[in-house]
């Protein structure tokens, strides 16, 4: 019997072999791919941030940058005069956006709004401080308590209303600053649900009749109420699709247009829209696509809601308080199509 | 000696031998007091789902947690919920997580607890984001130190598309969200 060569492959492909093995293996370490996640475990709600544009009845006629830190709150006066709120100071713009001076203020109000009288209201987180026309501070209301979160002040001749978003209830004070009574709070017995604040946002506002609105957001929707605190009506429109609010706690902000149409902002998926005072959904004033997506909000980190405040001039054009673009949306309504 | 013996102290000294070898991986694997370990930050994870599916354990080490001082206690909650669910109901056709790991249950009106069926959850991120997106971002991601082998290298931090993996102090081996800043906060 022949004896079995003794190399039966060359010394030269072994070493040929093991290299092309030390290849092969570094190459897998290092190019170590795993499973790319599929469409059943990916959250996607792109699909309800399309807008279709037939629905959009606004166009953005302006956009104004800011010259301040961390954008928070907005308002514009009798006279025209837009004020926008931030860190240390108030902006004081005419109304083509030109800055015609500061008033400088002690932190970021959370909000802010003009009596009758011209005299300024800011929401500094527990209390309220009253400035005259000027902005000169005249006096601080009573502190609401450690748990006290103002997010909205709105004022007519005899009184001022403030949202605490903290106590979830809305506080009715007289001009002097004394506390009259405590609105929205959960009675069965006079069939108020209660307000219900997930995240720090309640809205309130005053429609163009002088009625009192306040946002529920965690049931979605608005109620309104008398003076007295007892509920007048309500209405919610939970939901993702364009005609509802998103989420577990929307809209963050609204305001009413002198026709008594109500503009909303949403957080989460982040749009601006118009109701009818009937509550039908009337279109768009701002997508998406013009505030910033989902995914953009995400990928810049952007906890907060990117709309920070909403509010209408004497035109009717509405202004969006855009946070992290430090700039000022103005929209202004198409003209109707015949 | 008789053969008898000598096997049995063969196998003495192939048991202590493997015992020798998996303590030193236990020992590897376990973070010692001083040692370092590989734990999500929460406010960097952006929920691209890779936690699900890149950890070399199957199911992954990557669970949900709850910080429930953050949380509204929703009725209508994001991180529980499809987006679109016609009904805000326990109906499998209504929930977000693929595996029905998060739990809902009727605290009083109109609010609900949410909490996490650990075994079932396998970190994919899909109710954390629901939750962040729309609601308070009570729901996030953690390694679970209990689970997780820390490998030296981990699979997940290597693929991780927005460097949310780093190392931690193992004494301190959680990065739970928590309410006072709204921050992520070592736990
Ligand atoms: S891989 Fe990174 S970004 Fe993706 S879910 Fe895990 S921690 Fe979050
Ligand atoms: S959705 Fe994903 S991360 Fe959330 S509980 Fe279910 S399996 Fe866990
Ligand atoms: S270190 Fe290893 S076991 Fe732990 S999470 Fe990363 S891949 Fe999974």
């Amino acid at each position: 019997m022949d004896a079995i060569p003794k190399h039966l492959i060359p010394a030269w492909l072994w070493a040929v072999l093991a290299v092309a093995a030390m290849v092969l293996a570094l190459a897998l370490a290092l190019t170590e791919r795993r499973r790319e996640p599929g469409p059943a475990l990916l959250y996607d709600v792109s699909p309800y941030e399309a807008v279709d544009p037939a629905k959009v009845l606004f166009r953005e006629a302006k956009r104004i940058s800011l010259n301040l830190d961390a954008p928070t709150a907005l308002c514009v006066r009798g006279d025209g005069t837009i004020l926008v709120a931030g860190q240390d100071a108030v902006l004081v713009l005419d109304s083509s956006g030109g800055e015609k001076g500061r008033i400088a203020v002690e932190g970021a109000p959370d909000c802010l709004a003009e009596g009758p009288d011209g005299r300024l209201y800011l929401g500094m987180r527990t209390r309220i401080a009253v400035h005259d026309p000027h902005g000169t501070h005249l006096q601080s209301w009573q502190d609401l308590g450690p748990r006290a979160w103002i997010t909205s002040i709105v004022a007519d001749e005899q009184h001022v209303f403030a949202a605490d978003a903290g106590n979830k209830v809305i506080c009715r004070f007289d001009i002097s600053g004394n506390l009259l009574n405590r609105i929205g709070e959960r009675d069965p017995e006079r069939d108020i649900p209660g307000l219900v604040v997930p995240s720090p946002y309640i809205d309130v506002l005053l429609d163009p009749g002088g009625g009192l609105w306040v946002v529920n957001p965690g049931r979605l929707g608005f109620e309104h109420y008398r003076a007295d605190g007892s509920l007048a009506s309500s209405w919610y429109r939970p939901g993702i699709e364009l005609d509802g609010f998103s989420g577990c706690c929307n809209p963050i902000h609204a305001v009413f247009r002198s026709d008594a149409s109500l503009v909303t902002v949403e957080k989460g998926i982040n749009r601006v829209k118009v109701y009818s005072p009937d509550t039908t959904l009337l279109g768009v004033v701002a997508t998406p696509e013009m505030i910033g997506t989902l995914a953009e909000a995400a990928a810049s980190f952007q906890e907060e809601a990117l709309v920070r405040d909403v509010a209408v001039d004497s035109e009717d054009r509405v202004l969006v308080l855009h946070g992290p673009r430090r700039e000022l949306l103005i929209f202004e309504e198409r003209a109707p199509k015949n | 000696m008789d053969s008898r013996d000598k096997i049995d102290r063969r196998e003495f000294i192939r048991a202590a031998a493997v015992l020798a070898a998996g303590g030193g991986a236990w020992m590897a694997a376990r973070p010692d007091a001083e040692g370092m370990v590989w734990q999500i930050d929460p406010a960097k994870c952006i929920q691209c789902g890779r936690c699900a599916t890149n950890c070399v354990l199957n199911p992954s080490a990557v669970k949900c947690v709850h910080t429930y001082e953050i949380c509204g206690y929703c009725d209508l909650c994001s991180g529980y919920l499809q987006p679109g669910a016609k009904a805000r109901d326990t109906g499998a056709e209504n929930e977000l997580c693929p595996v029905g790991a998060l739990k809902r249950k009727f605290i009083e009106e109109p609010f609900y607890e949410y909490t996490v069926d650990e075994e079932r959850c396998f970190g994919c991120a899909k109710c954390v984001k629901g939750c962040g997106q729309f609601g308070n971002g009570s729901l996030h991601l953690q390694i679970k130190r209990d689970l997780c082998v820390n490998c030296n290298e981990c699979s997940i931090a290597r693929n991780c598309p927005s460097d949310a993996i780093r190392r931690v102090p193992a004494r301190r081996g959680y990065l739970f969200k928590q309410w006072v800043s709204g921050e992520e906060s070592e736990g």
